[in-house]
């Protein structure tokens, strides 16, 4: 049947708290290794030694498996212990509705980020940073301004402030806050020393 | 907060990072749950694009030859659907030290030949020790990236072969590297010469090779 339309985040939402209830073992340790095992012989699916697919045929029955794996098995909620499912024609739709390329960055230092078919001539974006490593607050902003001054490196991820004015950046505090704030200040002084002020974070 | 950064048109980012060896099993079962839950985040959580980050369970990296090759084929799979595609870089060795940039060079060589759009790294050192990232290692990954563009994937897969060989015994004994502050000038930001040399080192034997890195 086809889609209504693709879903949106408070269609998953409510489809979120209508959906089956499961125990979160039964989700780890039965529904998920038994279903992408079933799958994985479904679509006779055994890697080689390569380390990345040659097989045209191979890459097909996996994107099936994978497509299969979401549809019959859902996306588990945790905090709810419900399993949201989706249809293959919700899946389509999503991917239809997704933007086909982005631009990050603003003026001279913005970056074009589209589909790259394969191996392609066009090279990815390199996104420098920490990639969420602590960093301390006293180098934050030198460390995220080695990254922004890599000819190479076209946007920035942050490192985590391990802590703020001495105090640790703990969850569901304050200093988290604030923290936060200073992170994004330390960001755009590094990017700004490096000469890139609009580089993407 | 999704909701209020969809609203504010936002670019959405939507990070999963399945484990090989956990719950999903082996290799060919962690990347159809990887292909499973990128569709997932598109689907269902509206994404613009997609932060892979497949880690082994033993030693809590990507560069791993399992896990390159669980990212490498759930993206290429998923290559015909133009969804922008992302990966991210945990090797285990620390900053300024040969066998970090080697590992980060073989998750570059094999996200760009898999096909995809933007690689976000490097947490050396696993990503866990304060101040054991720098800009260095982000620069291995770009050139090491640019270098492999348009090749032929047989050809890819060769360099792979012996870069991954080159460093995959050697985890329990991986080198600790240097802080940010013991291989840059704090001051001025530029790297000292022991970490050029050592990066000189890296790429001389990516050329051996066959890479065409700058």
């Amino acid at each position: 049947m086809a889609a209504v339309r693709p879903l949106n985040v408070f269609d998953a939402y409510d489809r979120n708290l209508k959906g089956k209830k499961v125990a979160e073992a039964d989700w780890d340790y039965k529904i998920i290794p038994g279903n992408a095992t079933a799958l994985k012989e479904k679509y006779n699916i055994k890697f080689g030694k390569e380390i990345v697919p040659e097989d045209k045929d191979l890459k097909e029955r996996l994107f099936q498996a994978g497509l299969e794996m979401l549809v019959t098995t859902g996306i588990y909620n945790a905090d709810l212990g419900r399993v949201l499912t989706v249809s293959e024609e919700e899946v389509m739709e999503g991917i239809k509705k997704t933007p086909k390329w982005l631009v990050l960055g603003e003026n001279r230092d913005a970056v074009r980020f589209e589909p790259r078919r394969g191996n392609a001539a066009k090279k990815p974006v390199i996104q420098g940073g920490p990639t969420g490593a602590p960093v301390s607050e006293e180098v934050f902003v030198q460390i995220m301004q080695s990254y922004a001054q890599e000819a190479i490196v076209d946007t920035l991820v942050n490192g985590v402030m391990a802590t703020i004015e001495g105090h640790g950046a703990s969850t569901n505090t304050p200093w988290e806050i604030r923290a936060m704030m200073a992170e994004l200040r330390a960001v755009r002084e590094a990017k700004i020393r490096a000469g890139r002020p609009y580089m993407a974070i | 907060m999704l909701a209020g950064w969809i609203a504010q048109g936002n670019t959405i980012m939507i990070e999963q990072m399945p484990i090989f060896g956990g719950y999903s099993g082996g290799v060919e079962e962690t990347t159809i749950c990887d292909i499973a839950t990128t569709l997932a985040s598109f689907t269902i959580y509206n994404a613009n694009y997609h932060l892979d980050g497949p880690i082994h369970i033993r030693w809590g990296i990507t560069t791993a030859r399992e896990t390159l090759q669980i990212a490498a084929h759930a993206a290429a799979a998923l290559d015909h659907t133009d969804l922008l595609l992302a990966n991210q870089y945990y090797p285990v060795a620390g900053p300024c030290t040969e066998m970090c940039l080697l590992e980060t060079a073989a998750q570059a060589i094999s996200d760009t030949a898999s096909g995809r759009e933007l690689l976000s790294g490097s947490a050396a050192a696993k990503g866990v020790v304060q101040d054991k990232t720098t800009g260095m290692e982000a620069r291995i990954m770009g050139e090491a990236a640019a270098a492999t563009c348009g090749m032929k994937i047989s050809d890819v897969n060769e360099i792979l072969e012996k870069l991954v060989s080159s460093y995959e015994g050697n985890y329990k004994t991986a080198p600790a590297g240097k802080k940010f502050q013991d291989c840059y000038d704090v001051k001025t930001v530029k790297p000292t010469d022991e970490y050029l040399k050592v990066y000189d080192g890296a790429v001389a034997k990516l050329r051996d090779l066959g890479l065409n890195i700058n």
